[in-house]
């Protein structure tokens, strides 16, 4: 079962949030527009997700489309390598970033990317680690 | 690893989509396994070969690389 209270709790939850962005950015106490944009994604995902998750409860092919789709351990295992390409790939374009920042003398860019190279790779070892205690 | 999913099923009449279904998992998946583009989990692998009434190895044919 995908769609759970939980799940549909967490919905209603970034729905609520993002209609306090807005009102808060609406009536000035948060100046900055970007709140409201924030909010208004909030409050479209929080919406669509709610949505779904009553579509679920009351259709049945719906639910068992879902259930297959999520359930479904070549999806998993899909979605699984898409991360760790996409993990690879970010690192190597950063560590390309930094090399090309460095050249160009964009100092300040060439730290950040360094430093964002060495935050993904310390979240790697840290879960490497986690996982292998656990499996 | 080769496998002879296509081949049983063939036999016992079963739609691809059909045999996804009993399965739990998607067509696709099936497709994927008969090709032998996808190697299933000892848990998938275990209840294809018991819905066909099979030993896993009767289904799965392991081969050393």
């Amino acid at each position: 079962m995908y769609y759970n209270n939980k799940r549909l709790a967490l919905s209603i939850f970034w729905m609520v949030l993002g209609i306090v962005l807005i009102i808060l950015t609406v009536t000035d106490v948060l100046d900055q527009s970007i709140y409201a944009g924030m909010g208004g994604a909030l409050t479209t995902v929080g919406f669509l997700q709610m949505m779904r998750n009553l579509r679920y409860r009351k259709d049945e092919d719906y639910r068992e489309k879902i259930d297959t789709e999520f359930g479904d351990e070549r999806n998993s295992f899909l979605r699984m390598k898409s991360w760790a390409w996409t993990g690879y790939i970010v690192v190597l374009a950063e560590g390309i970033g930094v090399v090309i920042a460095m050249i160009t003398g964009q100092e300040l860019i060439s730290r950040v990317l360094s430093w964002s190279v060495c935050l993904i790779v310390g979240i790697y070892w840290v879960t490497y680690m986690v996982l292998s205690r656990k499996y | 690893m080769k496998n002879r999913i296509e081949e049983i099923r063939n036999e016992k009449g079963i739609k691809q989509e059909d045999f996804a279904k009993l399965m739990g998992v998607s067509r696709q998946t099936i497709s994927s396994l008969e090709n032998g583009r996808y190697n299933p989990s000892i848990l998938l692998a275990h209840k294809i070969a018991a819905y066909f009434g099979m030993a896993i190895e009767e289904v799965f044919i392991f081969e050393e690389e």
